[in-house]
């Protein structure tokens, strides 16, 4: 039989076991939840959220000012005798009066809110009354064409701990370009407004303001920049794509929930020992491993199939999808296997979900802002929606991460499908530490250490593109800081891992020479893998100063080696000295003398 | 019922929690979505409002004016935090592109006070997010020309609106309403899911591990091992819930009406914990119970947001300090369900005691 034949067999049963089990009753209630939740959803959307109603308790003087309120649920308006505004709001009760033509907030962060809240209704209300002007230039008397200039996009912007076009030093008195001046056009000095397509412009901008984009108004969606060149000062909004959120739980969700049947799947084989006659049948694991994967994979893509062809998207958006199907699978089978009992599978996937959801998340609310967005791949199905396409380079920048830790994944998984690792029940960081000592050979266990090493870098490349993404917008001192220790403290978690399944491996422990050696593999392995992925990472990444503290690519070779080799260095000593008591201890010692090393080496980087 | 009994089976499921640290996920994962909350106050904050870093300095932005003079050079000239310089347009645009300038305006000829429209062309740098920050900065001065410029030509108005002078710094975005009104709703009544899920595995696992017959050789009824299953998944809430608001208060952020916050998002997670609980003996499948209750849980999430006076929404009112209305009928709403679907779960937990 052929390894194809093979694959479609197991792949066949693992469908036939998938609709047997959903079968017995479920797909009547399926159905019928199906219907109940496209009714209910299509209820919501007419109906809008209601969290904030009633937020705001508004006294009024006069009945003049009910129009400025134009029905927004937020607000509770009571009336109050003229002769009593004059007392502070909070007396009443309220968080804000409006008497005399005057707006009296309460001095509380509510009253604050309150005032900011009205302020948008006040503006929706005068754009009512003005939009309805014959006269509309008298009504709009300014009109602004924004120009967008193309800088490259790096972080000197935020790691300066300055912003463009600020004051800093060295850049005080006259602004003279050193660059070649390339001779601009003025724009036509009458600008061709019509009054239609005016009119227009301002009714578009105003029917914008749904239940969502009241919540802040920065969430606000670029509609004027493509239909009108010119808008009102009003109209005028920072371009943060609100469309990225929706898209991570339409796309996002649906891989998550299908990946739980691969980990449900996986569970199955191992209560009661129901995998034994798979694990025993002569085929290789990886064949039983993709069989497995097979058809929840082609689910997927099918699913993300036809929400692509539901949005009115592209099906080249479905290739940025594929590392994310593979990451969510792999982990999918590796949470399956190292879980104890169901409610450890629901904790950990919940946990894992909703950081990968943030990996993908995070970085692409700043799609079209900054380059960092380009870190998820959910970025690039954004600039595919959007019709701006993307770069062969650019895919490979966002999904490299993940389809390297993804492999990996899948590589430790078929590694340890054996009856010994899939029927034994330990506690979850041991299981983890089994898999990968499952993964060391018996024979070369030093070849394997290595390989393991650099097979570990995309891991900690995640992990501290994930802090990058956290914290590089946050003030200077702050960001470089957070970063610093948690890059340090990531890498030497990582490495001190790799120890241990050495330590592990060998039922005798590591001798003297071995720690030595273990530590001279593992930095050096370490140092290897950075070079390469180092490759397939944003130069504008790696060039900044986060860059230079997170892969030291600035300084030589020797040193980073060095610091790698020392540092699980001090951890294996520990270990091999005082046993597994010795582990935090050494740990803690490993993270002080990186953050140490990286420190001195910011300091440098900053001279 | 023997209370001792349910007290036994709560602790068990409890011991079995604490002893594979699951609990540990739930409260880093707490802590993760501390951060991330964080992530967006402290960041987008941040970058909208470069007030929020004056403690970093002053601010100033450093602008090219180019084009005929008018009211608006003086505007920029009197704003403390501009600082404009007159130039010639392409060494402008030109400066701009290598960050030297944070944003350049072109006034062409035309007087204000003319009929026609007054307009300005802006350039600032796209893709960068501080180029936002300069962009509401001038936001506000041309939103003051426009007020003075439609003040002069207001005899050509058909209908003068309503006047309404607000206070300063009202024009500006603040966070208070997606605190209270999406993020601590959603936060506290996350623990409520999390319990819900719970108790579908921790029923489903006797089941599918077949433990529920070695039980039922003690004892033990299945009454009280399912009220004792409801019990810790139940008391988990107000201790996850508890954290929330704590995290919530060191973070700076003050909430009002604890203890009856809390009281609430207890009886509202009860309902779904029941929900759960009802899914799970009916289905005695970890795969299935799992799926049509996250279904139901989706159901419920949308078609509760979109009535007014939810739970959700009470307790975002009861967080802001709201006046209140009609919470107490709420209340017994919730109380009536919960009174509904206990009964429900005592009379399949027969069932499954006369089959056995």
């Amino acid at each position: 039989m052929g390894t194809v034949a093979q694959v479609c067999t197991i792949a066949w049963w693992e469908i036939r076991r998938f609709f047997t089990t959903m079968n017995r009753g479920m797909l009547p209630a399926a159905i019928v939840l199906l219907v109940i939740l496209l009714l209910v959803s299509g209820y919501a959307a007419r109906s809008g959220v209601h969290l904030q109603d009633g937020l705001y308790d508004i006294g009024l003087t006069s009945d003049a000012y009910l129009p400025l309120f134009g029905g927004d649920d937020r607000f509770v308006v009571y009336r109050i005798p003229e002769s009593e505004s004059y007392f502070p709001p909070a007396s009443y009760g309220l968080d804000l009066i409006i008497a005399d033509g005057v707006v009296f907030p309460d001095e509380t962060d509510k009253g604050r809110a309150a005032a900011q809240a009205l302020y948008r209704t006040y503006e929706r209300y005068l754009s009512s009354v003005y939009s309805n002007q014959e006269d509309i230039f008298a009504a709009y008397p300014v009109w602004i064409a924004n120009e967008y200039i193309t800088s490259e996009l790096d972080f000197t912007a935020t790691e300066s701990g300055q912003r463009i076009g600020f004051n800093q030093p060295g850049q005080r008195g006259y602004p003279r370009p050193e660059q070649e001046v390339i001779p601009i056009t003025p724009p036509q000095s009458t600008p061709d407004l019509s009054p239609e397509k005016v009119r227009e412009t301002i009714l578009a901008s105003d029917t914008s303001d749904s239940a969502l984009s009241r919540y802040s108004d920065l969430l606000s969606a670029d509609y004027a920049e493509e239909s009108y060149p010119y808008q009102t000062p009003a109209m005028l909004s920072p371009p943060l794509p609100f469309d990225t959120i929706i898209f991570i739980f339409v796309f996002i969700f649906p891989l998550y929930f299908t990946s739980q049947f691969l980990m449900m799947s996986v569970m199955h084989e191992r209560t009661l020992r129901q995998g034994e006659p798979l694990i025993a049948a002569p085929v290789l694991r990886i064949t039983v491993i993709i069989g497995k994967s097979l058809p929840y994979a082609i689910g997927m893509l099918v699913i993300s199939s036809v929400l692509l062809v539901l949005t009115g998207g592209k099906i080249t958006a479905l290739l940025p999808l594929i590392p994310i199907i593979l990451f969510f699978l792999s982990s999918a089978l590796l949470i399956g296997m190292v879980s104890r009992s169901f409610r450890e599978l629901s904790f950990i996937s919940i946990f894992f979900s909703t950081i990968a959801t943030a990996y993908l998340f995070f970085p692409s609310i700043f799609a079209n802002i900054h380059v960092i967005s380009l870190l998820s791949p959910v970025t690039l199905i954004v600039m595919d929606i959007q019709g701006t396409g993307y770069s062969a380079m650019d895919y490979l920048y966002s999904t490299a991460l993940f389809y390297l830790t993804g492999g990996v994944m899948f590589y430790l998984g078929i590694v340890s499908f054996t009856e010994e690792h899939l029927f034994t029940q330990k506690k979850l960081v041991s299981k983890i530490l089994d898999l990968i000592t499952a993964a060391i050979h018996p024979t070369h266990p030093w070849g394997s250490v290595f390989f393991l090493t650099i097979l570990s870098i995309p891991f900690v490349f995640m992990a501290q593109m994930m802090y990058l993404v956290l914290f590089f917008n946050l003030p200077m001192p702050f960001s470089l800081v957070a970063i610093l220790v948690l890059a340090a403290a990531t890498e030497e978690i990582v490495k001190s891992l790799l120890l241990m399944a050495l330590f592990n491996h060998n039922p005798i422990g590591l001798s003297w020479p071995g720690v030595a050696i273990a530590s001279v593999l593992i930095g050096l392995g370490f140092l290897l893998g950075e070079k390469l992925l180092l490759v397939i990472t944003l130069s504008q990444i790696t060039s900044s100063i986060f860059g230079s503290l997170l892969f030291q690519s600035a300084s030589a070779l020797w040193s980073p080696f060095l610091l790698h080799s020392m540092g699980i260095f001090c951890v294996a000593v520990a270990v091999k000295r005082y046993g597994n008591k010795g582990y935090i201890p050494g740990l803690f010692l490993a993270i002080m003398v990186h953050c140490i090393y990286n420190a001195l080496i910011i300091r440098w980087a900053l001279a | 019922m023997n209370l001792n009994h349910v007290w036994n089976i709560a602790r068990k499921d409890f011991s079995g929690i604490s002893q594979e640290k699951t609990i540990l996920f739930a409260i880093l994962l707490q802590l993760f979505i501390a951060l991330f909350s964080s992530f967006l106050m402290v960041g987008l904050t941040a970058m909208y409002n470069p007030e929020s870093l004056d403690d970093y300095g002053r601010v100033y932005y450093r602008v090219g004016y180019c084009g005929e003079d008018s009211p608006v050079l003086i505007r920029l000239n009197t704003d403390k935090t501009i600082i404009p310089f007159s130039m010639d347009l392409s060494t402008a645009v030109a400066a701009l592109k290598e960050r030297k300038l944070a944003a350049v305006l072109y006034v062409p000829k035309g007087h204000p006070d003319e009929q026609e429209p007054f307009s300005v062309t802006m350039y600032t740098l796209k893709n960068d997010i501080q180029a936002a920050l300069i962009e509401m900065k001038l936001k506000e001065i041309l939103l003051a020309e426009e007020k003075e410029l439609r003040q002069a030509r207001i005899s050509r108005l058909s209908e003068i609106p309503v006047s309404a002078a607000f206070p300063p710094g009202a024009s500006k975005t603040g966070f208070y309403e997606f605190i209270y009104g999406v993020l601590i709703p959603l936060l506290l009544f996350m623990p409520a899911f999390i319990s819900a899920a719970l108790i579908i595995d921790l029923i489903t696992e006797e089941y599918e591990q077949q433990t529920l017959d070695t039980i039922r050789s003690t004892p033990v009824t299945m009454k009280e091992l399912i009220a004792g299953k409801l019990l810790v998944t139940l008391l988990l809430v107000p201790a996850q819930a508890g954290m929330w608001l704590i995290l919530l208060l060191l973070n700076g952020v003050f909430i009002s009406h604890m203890v009856e916050i809390l009281i609430l998002v207890t009886a509202g997670s009860a309902v779904l914990i029941l929900m759960g609980a009802i899914i799970a003996l009916h289905y005695a499948d970890r795969t299935k119970a799992q799926f049509i209750f996250s279904m139901v849980a989706v159901i419920i999430m949308l078609g509760i947001v979109s009535v007014p006076y939810n739970p959700l929404h009470i307790v975002a009112q009861l967080a802001s300090g709201t006046i209140l209305l009609y919470h107490g009928m709420i209340f017994l709403v919730i109380l009536c369900v919960i009174i509904l679907l206990t009964s429900l779960v005592i009379r399949m937990t027969d069932a499954r005691e006369t089959v056995s």
